[in-house]
């Protein structure tokens, strides 16, 4: 991997890019509506295209947080258009590499200890990065293991960066600054939480051994002697990104083996567990030929409170539909609606509620889905599509949908999107039980 | 027996302890237990063992890195990011020192400060190896002029490292290892073949053309 040759050194330096970024945004604007003016041809897809290409050339000059808005910008995958989906899917994979000498200094600090006076072997040029740090590879007594690092002052950089992204976010998804607020909110608590090693290493070694069942997963076991503020390291597991694993043309019933087995490990985390791993973006799976998943990174939990599990899950029964003034009161409770809404606003946005909420828990009403369908996804993408051009939306400055619902609604899309680009069919008939 | 290091060590305890310098070399030698006259053995002044202070780090980092194996075999960018973490491990033992030094001069550490002259010229020394060395690998550009200025350039550069752990408030001083990772980054890139060289090529080019 070929180190990045600068990091932007300030803040300063970071807002610079944004802005600039912001600027050639406008200029794309710009340049569109003037092409459209001459040439009739020019179509939306080429001006997203454009923007695009910027965002993600600012975003790939900055680490940490910001590079983690793209992933999870690029995760809502269904709430952004196709050519944005591509380039974010680009972040997701590669960030350049930490200097041998802070990796160094990174152990002694830690441990005392110089890596190779820990383990057998110690590669210290990183082999993969993660957003906020990066895998090294390693052995120890005939074991191979995993050595995550973290960037030394993530935490620092993560509000300001939040704040420098915050004005282009909410231009790309069209948010209100209302609700970018109370979900900025949530997302900062996440990334925050995110660069808590200790943290994560205690919710990595619980959730895998409670997932520990299921079958065809694998996960990682933990070394929490090796592990510190700033180190977490674990087994290396082998296996094939996504699209490495789907160029080898897997058959039909290794790709539902596949699918099974991540379907099960979401269904079991978000009803048994109450809390599930947040953060299903392909880079955080490993896939191998026999059909099984190797599962790492627990850096992104989301804790499900009971209110909202109960109000959320509830609207998957179709029957609860007959009666209004309940479908109201788990709206409310949800802040789809807020009680201050005019009926006119009320009329508008309950059957879109209906719709989306239809469209997203259709595969938990039947026995077995089939998430390669085309049109089921065509029907997200432009329902999507459409409801960011609907006047009404563009000009509601009000706040709708709990903050819970950012994390579950990234992790249903996540998932959904992987099952769907593996082609499986899935049997998803898990009875509810609610409480 | 008294030695140097016995003598600096005494000075750092006394001005921590009594956050000024001794009255007099009289008195400090009193506290030492050895005669003005056999202070002069070792030092001519108090300036002369804040400048040793200074230096002993220096060489102390340099020693500590060059009996590591792996030292020798990073490229010049490498070796000078070693250099800067292992120079900030060593300074957190003499942290308060150094804290107490900054207050009394106010912003004088920054530059121009001469107890910093010998650390300094052992630097100065120091970056002429690893700049050499850049230069052979074509890491960095040979610049006509520019190539003797690049080791002030890095003299400025350790002293804003400086400045930033002294200010550095962040647990086990992180915020200082980003600042060194960053600014190291930033400035091999200026020294590398870059942008700029094609830009003056191309600006002669033209030159020698409209001529």
């Amino acid at each position: 991997m070929k180190d990045q040759e600068s990091i932007p050194t300030s803040k300063l330096e970071r807002t610079a890019h944004f802005v600039s970024t912001g600027v050639k945004i406008g200029g794309n604007y710009v340049k569109h509506y003037t092409q459209r003016l001459l040439n009739q041809d020019v179509t939306k897809e080429d001006l997203h295209k454009d923007n695009a290409d910027d965002i993600y050339e600012t975003l790939s000059h900055l680490k940490g947080s910001a590079l983690k808005v793209a992933q999870m910008l690029s995760m809502d995958r269904g709430l952004l258009p196709k050519s944005y989906q591509d380039k974010f899917q680009l972040s997701q994979y590669s960030a350049p590499p930490l200097s041998g000498p802070l990796v160094t200094n990174t152990f002694i600090k830690s441990f005392g200890k110089i890596p190779s006076q820990i383990f057998d072997s110690f590669e210290i040029v990183a082999s993969n990065a993660a957003s906020i740090g990066q895998v090294h590879k390693a052995t120890k007594n005939g074991k191979k293991l995993a050595i995550k690092i973290q960037y030394p002052g993530v935490a620092n950089s993560i509000t300001s960066d939040l704040r420098m992204v915050k004005p282009i976010a909410v231009r790309l998804v069209g948010l209100s600054t209302r609700d970018a607020d109370k979900y900025f909110e949530e997302v900062e608590t996440k990334l925050l939480e995110e660069t808590d090693y200790q943290l994560e290493l205690r919710r990595s070694i619980e959730l895998s051994t409670a997932c520990k069942h299921i079958e065809n997963l694998h996960f990682p076991t933990y070394y929490p002697e090796f592990s510190s503020n700033r180190i977490i390291t674990m087994d290396w597991l082998d296996g094939m990104h996504m699209v490495d694993f789907l160029a080898t043309n897997p058959s039909k019933e290794t790709r539902n083996k596949v699918g099974q087995a991540l379907w099960d490990f979401y269904d079991f985390q978000v009803h048994t567990l109450k809390q599930v791993h947040a953060d299903p973006h392909p880079g955080n799976f490993l896939f191998k030929e026999d059909g099984t998943v190797n599962i790492f990174d627990f850096g992104c939990i989301k804790v499900i409170p009971q209110d909202f599990y109960k109000a959320y899950f509830t609207l998957i029964d179709q029957s609860i539909y007959k009666d209004e003034a309940k479908v109201k009161q788990i709206y409310e409770e949800l802040e789809m609606i807020h009680a201050e809404d005019s009926q006119k606003e009320i009329d508008f946005f309950f059957p879109l509620f209906k719709k989306m909420i239809d469209m997203l828990t259709l595969p938990f009403t039947v026995n077995e889905f089939d998430f390669g369908d085309d049109s089921y996804f065509g029907g997200i993408y432009q329902f999507t599509e459409d409801l960011s051009n609907m006047k009404e939306i563009k000009e509601s400055k009000k706040a709708r949908g709990s903050r819970h619902s950012l994390y579950i609604n990234r992790t249903y899309y996540g998932l959904y999107h992987i099952l769907f680009d593996l082609k499986s069919v899935v049997q998803t008939s898990k009875k509810l039980e609610l409480v | 027996m008294i030695d140097k290091s016995a003598i600096t060590q005494q000075y750092i305890s006394y001005m921590l302890e009594n956050g000024k310098k001794p009255v007099s070399i009289y008195a400090f030698s009193k506290i030492l237990e050895i005669s003005e006259s056999e202070f002069y053995n070792f030092y001519s002044s108090f300036e002369s063992i804040e400048k040793d202070i200074w230096n002993n780090l220096f060489v102390e980092t340099v020693e500590t890195l060059e009996s590591d194996q792996t030292y020798q075999e990073y490229s010049s960018k490498d070796k000078l990011l070693a250099f800067y973490y292992m120079w900030v491990q060593k300074l957190r033992n003499n942290r308060s020192y150094i804290v107490a030094q900054k207050c009394q001069k106010s912003n004088s550490i920054l530059f121009n400060n001469e107890s910093l002259e010998s650390f300094k010229n052992s630097f100065y020394k120091y970056l002429e190896q690893i700049i050499q060395e850049g230069v052979e690998k074509n890491e960095i550009k040979d610049r006509k002029f520019l190539t003797d200025k690049y080791a002030h350039g890095f003299w400025m550069q350790t002293l804003f490292i400086l400045n930033y752990w002294i200010k550095d408030s962040s647990l086990n001083f992180e915020m200082t290892d980003a600042a060194i990772e960053k600014s190291v980054n930033l400035s091999f890139k200026l020294i590398a073949d870059n942008a700029l060289d094609s830009l003056v090529d191309f600006g002669k080019f033209i030159f020698q053309k409209t001529n």
